[in-house]
């Protein structure tokens, strides 16, 4: 369900109305204009379980919006628990007991602009394992700003992670679409999402040499993201996709900050991608997810945001391409979601990852 | 394409190989590798399990599952034989005791890691290229020295840690037991003068002296707790290290320690300014003296303190004219309650306090001696 609000009492009615006595999972569009305390409080008051997070924009069927709140039901829930101080490692993950004979889902929306992501992912497989699949996504401002921005009952947080557990079948697709340029080139050194040194060089010599020749534009003082977006590191991976991550800024030292965690000796290449391979991956992401699912009633796509900085106006290509793979199976298939600072997902059923510039479609029946 | 792809094993090995060793603690070992190796290849579960005497033990797991503590019997010695120093294997092949997590399709990887047992990598739904298992297998190999050089360095911390334990219990111990024997020894005391005043005009010649032996052995236990306080504190606690001028030092004690008339110290004036403690450094020094004075029967007692500078020690020597060591007493004079008479005065723990303030300074004692003749004591210091 897609809200636009009038007021916190009509979208705490329309909540209502929408999930009953289910919980439900808030996605909302950060130019929305709400109090979002009071209507944590208010949904509170209504006795309504949920948990959400605040996006660059939200995806409704075919649409996407940077105002507006997309509510889903949550089914059959286990759990909703929310895990602070996510960048100083000592998490504390909630445990669960599965029942071997249902099917779970975890859902997780994390602070897309703090740091060792990855260790909480990691956390999180070491404790729930093969016993869930994963989805989820990083929440945050598109200005890169870092403030709260995900919530459940308990308030709203910065620097933290939501996550819900539900009994449901979820299958998944993960495409990029990125291809690689050139490489492999050794991270010889890198502190947390900040690449150091490629290859003992300066990560932004080897960088802009393989950019500027292939792009045929020049680095300028202003134009660092303009070009790169179209150019981001992917992690190698034995026999499988890169796992990609994206270039936000160089700094003074030549030294490349990324968007997600990049560890010392990674070997990683540079990609490229057009339009067009972007947007054949997000239909390829549809239907992997598709070829899993039974009977799907609801799809959630989580998209990275950089990809509509990439593709412009043809964004809604892409988003066309995986609506019509959804519904050309299930023409009744609830299609919602957000354009995330991060996605996360495992490939195939195996480690977690927190990917950028990429594209995972759930399903859950 | 071809040599690009072997280009990219070969770097793929390299980041495995850079992500082990970089701790010296097990876990940490594990998460740094296997993560990586979960992350990279897709597997969807690692575990390892180590034999004991009669069982096999899981030592780590990702994802953390049922703790493994599984009897060897015959079934799994056969399987544990059959694995060499890897081998693939369908899940159902592998004992399920073996497996912290339930499995029921896929394939396990199973590595040898000789005295740290074996490396189990469990995949769902990937058969294993064939060419990851000779690929992997050196990086397993310094996986497993490095595993091996993890438990021998938390060993040898455990046993540091027990060994400090004890010593502070040993020191605790002592200084309970000083303080607590302390307070009987002075009711004692109080009681026998109690006695004393009430029986003042009816003691006897006899109770009188009884009387003055139990005040002399009330004065022996005194002095023996004291040492054994002081030879306790030695140790426990914090030193202050400062400059100490080693000839200010013995001037001060000679200054204000008791030295009989008939006795003559001498010392060169040429002694180093060394880094000590200078509580310390005095209770060594005077030990010495003290001895010197105390077992010296000639009419003319000389005590002649000397240094000498080596590499890398201090050593000094404190010579004197008295009635000399038997040369069966040279070694455990050092020892705790050693002692060459039974005089109330002496503890028998002078000498052990100076072998101990010696050892904290890592220097040694030692000493030469000629019965009638006189002794020399010798020890060393070491430059900081």
């Amino acid at each position: 369900m897609f809200v636009k609000p009038i007021s916190v009492n009509h979208v705490v009615t329309k909540i209502t109305d929408y999930v009953g006595k289910k919980a439900a999972l808030v996605s909302i569009a950060e130019n929305t204009e709400i109090d979002i305390d009071k209507l944590i409080f208010e949904l509170n008051a209504s006795g309504i379980k949920f948990m959400g997070g605040i996006f660059p924009k939200v995806i409704h069927g075919q649409s996407i919006s940077d105002t507006g709140i997309v509510v889903n039901t949550l089914v059959d829930v286990v759990i909703i628990s929310h895990i602070s101080q996510i960048s100083k490692r000592k998490l504390v993950i909630p445990s669960i007991d599965f029942n071997e004979n249902h099917q779970y889902s975890l859902i997780t929306y994390v602070d897309g602009l703090t740091s060792n992501i990855s260790s909480y992912l990691s956390e999180l497989y070491e404790k729930y394992g093969m016993q869930t699949s994963y989805f989820g996504g990083g929440a945050g401002s598109l200005s890169l700003q870092q403030k709260p921005c995900v919530f459940t009952n308990d308030g709203i947080f910065q620097d933290s992670a939501v996550m819900c557990v539900i009994r449901m079948k979820m299958s998944i697709g993960v495409k990029h679409g990125w291809e690689k340029l050139k490489g492999p080139y050794i991270v010889t050194k890198a502190q947390s999402n900040t690449i150091q040194e490629i290859n003992w060089k300066r990560p932004f010599e080897i960088y802009r040499e393989a950019v500027e020749s292939d792009s045929k534009k020049k680095f300028n003082d202003d134009n660092f993201f303009e070009i790169a977006k179209g150019y981001p590191f992917g992690i190698v991976r034995s026999g499988d996709e890169h796992v990609i991550r994206d270039p936000l800024t160089v700094n003074e030292n030549g030294e490349l900050v990324c968007v997600g965690q990049v560890e010392e000796n990674t070997l990683v290449s540079i990609m490229k991608g057009n339009k067009d391979s972007l947007i054949i991956s997000a239909e390829e992401a549809a239907i992997e997810s598709m070829k899993k699912a039974i009977n799907p009633k609801k799809a959630i796509i989580v998209d990275c945001i950089s990809r509509i900085l990439f593709l412009e106006e043809k964004f809604n290509l892409e988003l066309d391409k995986i609506t019509s793979v959804l519904r050309e199976r299930s023409p009744n298939i609830s299609i919602s979601g957000a354009l995330t600072l991060g996605e996360i997902s495992s490939y195939g059923n195996g480690y977690l990852e927190f990917y950028n510039k990429t594209v995972v479609v759930g399903l859950f029946e | 394409m071809k040599i690009e792809n072997h280009i990219l094993d070969i770097l793929q090995l390299y980041e495995y190989s850079m992500s082990i060793g970089k701790s010296l603690d097990y876990q940490q070992n594990c998460n740094d590798f296997l993560k990586l190796l979960l992350k990279r290849v897709n597997f969807n579960a690692c575990w390892i399990i180590k034999k004991n005497d009669t069982s096999y033990i899981g030592q780590y797991s990702i994802p953390q599952g049922n703790t493994i503590n599984t009897k060897i019997n015959e079934e799994i010695t056969n399987f544990s034989s059959g694995i060499g120093q890897c081998k693939l294997f369908q899940f159902n092949e592998v004992p399920k005791s073996l497996c912290p997590i339930k499995i029921s399709e896929g394939y396990i990887l199973i590595y040898s890691l000789y005295e740290e047992g074996f490396l189990f990598l469990y995949s769902k739904n990937h058969k294993f290229d064939h060419t990851l298992l000779p690929q992997l297998f050196p990086v397993i190999i310094k996986f497993s020295k490095v595993l091996k050089a993890s438990r021998v360095f938390s060993d040898q911390q455990l046993l540091l840690d027990k060994l400090k334990e004890s010593n502070e219990e040993l020191n605790d111990y002592a200084h309970v037991v000083s303080h607590d024997l302390k307070s009987p020894i002075r009711n004692i005391e109080t009681l026998i003068s109690w006695i004393e005043e009430e029986f003042s005009g009816s003691i006897n010649t006899h109770t009188s002296a009884y009387i003055r032996q139990i005040r002399q052995n009330i004065t022996k236990m005194e002095c023996l707790i004291s040492s054994i306080l002081t030879y306790s504190s030695i140790g426990s606690k914090e030193y202050q290290y400062q400059h100490i001028d080693l000839n200010y030092l013995l001037e001060d004690i000679l200054e204000h320690n008791y030295i009989p008339d008939h006795f003559e110290v001498s010392f060169q004036k040429n002694l180093p300014t060394i880094m000590g403690d200078e509580f310390r450094l005095q209770q060594l020094f005077q030990n010495l003296i003290n001895n010197a004075i105390r077992y010296n029967d000639k009419s003319k007692g000389l005590i002649l303190i000397d240094y000498k500078e080596l590499n890398e020690y201090h050593q000094f020597q404190i010579k004197d004219n008295g009635i000399g060591i038997a040369e069966d007493y040279h070694y455990k004079i050092f020892d705790t309650f050693q002692k060459l008479d039974n005089s109330i005065e002496s503890s028998g723990v002078g000498l052990s306090i100076v072998k101990k303030i010696v050892n904290s300074y890592r220097g040694d004692a030692w000493l030469e001696s000629e019965l009638g003749v006189g002794t020399s004591f010798f020890f060393t210091l070491k430059k900081t």
